[in-house]
Parts: C-alpha cells; structure tokens; sequence
C-alpha cells in the first residue's frame, strides 16, 4: 500500500484518508454506545440537567426480575427462529425457481423482490387491512371458521401475522443475494458433474451448497438481525397486542424507556439486547466462516 | 499495521477532546447571540399535540400573526410520544415557547412560568386547573373540556322506549339492562359497541371505577394511594365489584361478542352512526367522525352505572376533564417570547375571533365564563348539561401511574376475550397497583 518513511507522511495519509471516517465512527457509533452502558448505571431520565446519581447494578436487577420482559424475550425467540428458517427455505426455492430459466423470470425476480421496497409501517398497515377486512370477508363468505374472526384478535394467531408479514417481506430480498450465490458458481463444475452422471439433487447438494455458504452467511446473519430488532411491522401491524402478547423486545424496550418512562431499565434491557444479538450473530458467522470451501 | 491503528486512535481522540473544549468556548456566544435576535419581530413556536384539528389550529393562528405582528411556527407532535419529543427540544435548547402538556407536568414544571397573574385566570371555571397548581401558582391554561361515557344514538334510543329518550331515567344497573335489553330486541340493532383500544378499557372504562370511590377528593385520591400500597382487597370493594358487574353487561351485549378484540376505533363511530348499535362507550372527541357518517343524527352521553342505587355517586355523573393544558416555557424562551406567549392564550380564549376559533372551529367546550360563544352540536350541549349539573367525575385516570392505563387496559381485554375471568382480573389489577412505580 504506502510506503512512508516518516512520520509526517504517515500522518497525512492518515489525516488525508481515514481521519474523517474514523471519527464520524466514533462519534456516531462508539461514544453513544458508552454513553449508553454508562447510563444503565444511572438515575438519568434522557433530560439534560436531571439527576445523575450512581446507582450500580439496579437497573438491571429491575430488568432481570421483570417477568414482562422474559415474555417478550421467549416470543422474540420464538419469531426469530421462525422466520430465520422459513425466509431462507422460501428465498433460497424462489432463487432456484428463477434461474432455472423458466419463461418470465425477471418479471418474477422483480416481483418477489417488491415488499422490499415498501417501508415497514406502510406493510404492516396494509396487511393489517388484509388481516382484519379481507381474511375477515373471505371468511364470511366461504363459512371458514379459520378465517371468519380477525387473527390480530388472538395472541396466537396475531403472533403467527407477524411471521408471515416478516418472511413476506424479507425473503425476496434474501433471494437475491442467494442468486448471485448462485450465478457465481462456475459452471464448468456444473458441466464436468452432469458429464460424470450427478443427478440434480447430488448436484446440489455436493456442489451448489457447499460453493454458496458465503450467501447463506449473510442471508442468515441479515435475517437474523433483522428479525431480532423488528419493530416498524410489529407496531403498525398489531401494536404488541392483544393485551401485549406480541410485543417484540424491540417494542418492549422502547415502550418501558419512553411510554412509561423508564429510562434506566429500559436502557439495561437494550444493552442485554445488544450483547445477546451480538453473540449470536458472531458465533454465527464464525461458525460460518469454517464451512466455506473452495472450488 | 498496529502502530498505525494506534496512531489513528490517538489523532482521532486529539482532535475529539479539541472539538470538546471548542465547543465550550463557543457556547455563551451563541446563547449570547439569540438573545440578541429577539429584537427583531417576536417569533414564538408552539408544541401541538392533537393532530385532528391542526388545520383548524393553523387558521386560528394565521389569524392571530395577522392581528398582533407576532410570527407562530407550529411543531407538530405527528405521533411521535409527547414526553420524548419535549425532552429532546429542551435538551437540544429549542424549547418550544407554548407547549400542550399533559401527564409530562410533573417533570417539566420546573422550567415553566407562573400565569396566576393572566387576566384568563379570573374566568376559568373552578376546579380546572387543579393539576396545574404548585404551591399557589398556576402553569397551565386548561386547552378544553373532554367527556367520555356510553355516547347513544338518540335515533335508535327512541324507538327502542317507544318515546322520546331521557338519559336521566337510565342511572341503575337494572335500568341499564333493561335498556340494554329494549335495545337488542329492535330488528337490525345490537345494545352496544365495545372498542377494545387498551387506552379506552383501561384509561377511560377504568376511570368511574376510582373517581366514585367517593364524592370527595381527598377520599378518592387517598383511596388510589392504598391502591399503590397494597392496602386495598378488591373483591371485598364494594364500587369495584359493582363497576365490574357493569363491564361484564357491557360484554353480555356486545354487538361484537363473538370476536370481542377484532374491532378497530374506526368501526365504533360506523356502528353508532348507522344506528347498528344503540351505545358506544367512547368520547366527545369522536364527534367529527360520527358527523361525516351521519350529519342528521342527534347524540347524547349516558353515565356508566356504578350500583344498582340511583342516587350513588357515580351514577348520574359522566367523566369531565381537562385532557392537557397550555403551558409556557420560562428557562429558555426571552422575555419578549413569553409575553407573546401569554398574549396569544389571552387572545385564544378572550377575544372576539379567538372565542370564535375556540367554539366553532377547534371544536373545544368552553372552561371560560368569558367566552360568549356556545357550542351547539347535540354531544357538546350535552356534556354542558351534565357540568351546569355539577354532575360530573373527576379524570382519574391522570393520576394514573404511567403504565397504568397500558396494564389495566391487557387485563381487561383479556377479561372482554374470556381468557381470564372475575377472579383473574382482580387478581392482575392488585398485584398490577401493588408493584407499580410509586
């Protein structure tokens, strides 16, 4: 790269280059986040000049013991693991349908991709008119038990709304990422296994798969993210209820932080958030990572 | 590699703690210099809360920069929640000068300026600014009056009694089940709506449950305090059990029984309005919508039933209050800006085209004796009667911890969908007041 010799150059480089970058980071990124943890221990209420008095672990002994909390936590585990596996199998199908050169498929590709495009309140406002109108009319009219009561009136079935608006609206965009997955698999390894006798299956099982593990990393590791922090979908599609039996962890801590106003723990309860999200997510893509193969 | 990382780190830190103490240099001349903009024209802004009469806001207050010279910015709230937005203006030092404050009182009347002194003080209507009083003075001007309670069509009423309808007649729990009953025996019209809306079970329903504990407010407030302190068993409260055996004929006669938390608000004002139910338990604020669906059709209030006495308090009385008050800020605003300020909300509420604005255009039910103009939409005349009466409830629900109405409103829906019952929901609503924040 450079090849400076003396400091000052060194430091122009630096200056020139990474200086700004690096503290529009730090400014934007690291400093809140400290602040943030710092707050946890805290009496702070997020208004300048209010008490700021030490308090050691109370706030999060608050978090810990509120049983609120770990229901919301359960049901987040519960969504997550949900839509992880069900956006992936959808969108990893979606991107095998559309390559495999069947009649229209850029009209299908774009298609598939267009949920991504509508921001989330708008989605969750849309589907809640399907949910509580149409599903509703359709049930009336065809004598369907199932469908004649709004789902969003019933905890289990307002939860399994949010699944299906959350895999509806991210596997399109998952099955991209797994089409240039597999649009960059040589093909020559494709040619020379159908020559030695691979049927489809074993092709994609011994080849495809392995060759497209950098896909599934991100794909997994960006639904992952995405269904952890959720909350555009969840408040404009049910507002955590009925009776705050769909309220995500995203939507629970803000709502103790700033509806009833309790900053502390619900600072705690974001900054547990963020150490269990970034767990997984590492253990994840490290995990990953040793899957990869070369061709 | 590592050297150069650390190097980066140090500059990045340098410069940081440079632009730390830069700021702080920086910062008397600035306050220093909107100090001294104020000799321009005033410019004062005000924090809207209520979103479905901002147009009719904005008129008023064009009308106003038009009359006194002073230039009004409007900040919407737009759904964002009303306590962070002014914690983060103040914090950033914008305060807006005339804010619409509510339960965020108790933290911001630090900051706020005294209006005992403003000529609208003498006129409000007693008992109103209650909430706004610390230590003999007054920081908030009452914005209106609001009344909720089973709101009736007046249409369907007279013919389910065969006659003109007297919402005094109807004041015990008998009464009410055989109104309720007279009602679902019309061809096409159920008894009543319920909106299963947290906010409206469990801040609104729940409200004639505390404030007819007692007559007196001493009582009242002392009884929410035992509440809080685990004093009270709710299944041995007499106005609780008896509030109870009105929700559970509320739920009896639900037009919408079946599926009981499907509802959403807009279907309320539908069914009143079309005369498919007979009762919504609602507020006045829902009368714009119910004049879009039906122009022609009369309504009226009718108390929620707290005993099978007539003459228990509680039971000829509809809930009326003040839902939040102007008030303005002193810490940061110039002198020029609050007298602007406390200019505009004389104005609002004592000059001739300000009480026109306040009446017919913003909808608001006058608090003032001085304003001359009436309202004259049938729920507005009658939520008049019931204060010229003397015959209402006090907003309970304002001293409400600030998860109160989002707990109570979970338990009752769970209620209303028959996942808990009687026992379940006195047993959420205690520990709910045992543990809630003091």
């Amino acid at each position: 790269m450079y090849n400076e010799k003396k400091l000052i150059d060194k430091l122009k480089v630096i200056g020139t280059f990474a200086f700004i970058p690096l503290f529009v980071f730090l400014v934007v990124m690291i400093l809140p986040l400290l602040l943030g943890v710092v707050m946890t221990f805290t009496t702070w209420t997020g208004f300048s000049g209010s008490l700021l008095e030490f308090r050691g672990f109370e706030n999060y002994l608050i978090a810990f013991s509120d049983t609120g909390f770990w229901d919301s936590m359960k049901i987040t585990f519960k969504y997550v693991v949900l839509t992880l596996v069900l956006t992936n199998v959808i969108a990893f199908g979606l991107a095998l349908l559309v390559t495999s050169g069947m009649k229209g498929q850029n009209f299908f590709r774009m298609g598939f991709f267009t949920p991504n495009l509508i921001g989330g309140i708008i989605l969750g406002f849309i589907w809640q008119f399907i949910f509580t109108r149409v599903v509703v009319h359709f049930g009336e009219a065809s004598g369907l038990t199932i469908f004649s009561y709004s789902w969003l009136a019933d905890p289990d079935k307002a939860f399994w709304t949010l699944v299906i608006v959350g895999v509806w609206q991210s596997s399109g965009y998952m099955m991209l990422i797994y089409i240039a997955g597999l649009m960059g698999i040589n093909k020559s390894l494709l040619e020379a296994a159908d020559l030695d006798g691979a049927n489809a299956w074993q092709q994609m099982i011994k080849i495809k798969v392995p060759l497209m593990i950098p896909a599934f990393t991100i794909s997994l590791f960006l639904t992952l993210q995405r269904s952890f922090l959720v909350y555009d979908t969840n408040l404009s599609l049910t507002s955590g209820g009925p009776f705050r039996s769909t309220e995500l962890i995203a939507m629970h801590v803000y709502n103790d932080a700033f509806l009833y106003q309790n900053f502390g723990s619900g600072q705690a309860k974001a900054f547990i958030l963020f150490i269990i999200v970034a767990a997984i997510a590492v253990t994840q893509v490290k995990i990953m990572k040793k899957m990869e193969v070369e061709s | 590699m590592k050297k150069l990382f650390s190097l980066l780190v140090v500059a990045a830190l340098l410069t940081l703690a440079a632009c730390g103490s830069g700021n702080d240099q920086t910062s008397p001349e600035t306050s220093g210099s909107t100090g001294g903009g104020s000799a321009k024209a005033t410019e004062i802004t005000i924090l809207m809360g209520k979103p479905e009469i901002a147009k009719e806001f904005e008129a008023a207050v064009a009308d106003f920069s038009n009359e006194t010279g002073v230039k009004v910015t409007i900040i919407p709230l737009a759904g964002a929640n009303a306590f962070e937005r002014m914690t983060s203006l103040y914090s950033s030092g914008n305060a807006p000068t005339i804010m619409m404050m509510a339960s965020e009182f108790e933290t911001f009347k630090d900051r706020l300026l005294d209006l005992s002194d403003q000529p609208w003080v003498e006129t409000v209507q007693e008992g109103m600014t209650d909430f706004v009083a610390v230590d003999g003075g007054i920081y908030g001007q009452p914005v209106t009056v609001e009344a909720f309670g089973f709101i009736y069509n007046k249409g369907i009423l007279d013919q389910a009694v065969g006659g003109d309808f007297d919402p005094a007649a109807v004041s015990t729990h008998d009464e009410f089940r055989s109104l309720l009953e007279q009602i679902d025996a019309l061809d096409g019209a159920s008894a009543i709506h319920v909106s299963p809306m947290d906010w409206s079970l469990g801040a609104h329903l729940s409200n004639p449950f505390f404030a007819a504990q007692s007559s007196d407010r001493d009582e009242r407030h002392q009884f929410m305090q035992d509440m809080l302190d685990g004093n009270v068993t709710l299944s041995d409260n007499e106005v609780f059990n008896n509030w109870l055996t009105t929700f559970e004929l509320m739920k009896e006669y639900n037009s919408v029984k079946n599926s009981p938390l499907s509802p959403q608000y807009d279907d309320g004002p539908l069914a009143l309005a079309s005369g498919k139910v007979g009762l919504w338990f609602m507020g006045n604020w829902a009368y714009p919508q119910l004049h879009e669906i039906d122009p022609e059709g009369e309504y009226g209030f009718l108390p929620v039933p707290v005993s099978n006495d007539a003459s228990h308090f509680g039971n000829n009385e509809i809930s009326v209050g003040v839902p939040s008050y102007w008030v303005i800020d002193a810490s940061q605003s110039t002198t020029d800006q609050q007298e602007a300020a406390n200019a505009f909300l004389n104005w609002l509420v004592s000059s001739e085209s300000g009480q026109n604005h306040y009446v017919n255009n913003l909808n608001f039910i006058p608090v003032f004796d001085s304003i001359t103009v009436q309202p004259e939409d049938s729920l507005s005349l009658s939520i008049l009667s019931y204060m010229e009466g003397n015959n209402t409830l006090e907003w309970m629900n304002s001293y409400y911890p600030a998860d109160g109405w989002a707990s109570m409103g979970a338990s009752m829906q769970k209620f209303l969908a028959d996942n808990i019952d009687r026992e379940g929901l006195i047993q959420e609503f205690e520990n709910y007041w045992k543990n809630a924040k003091k």
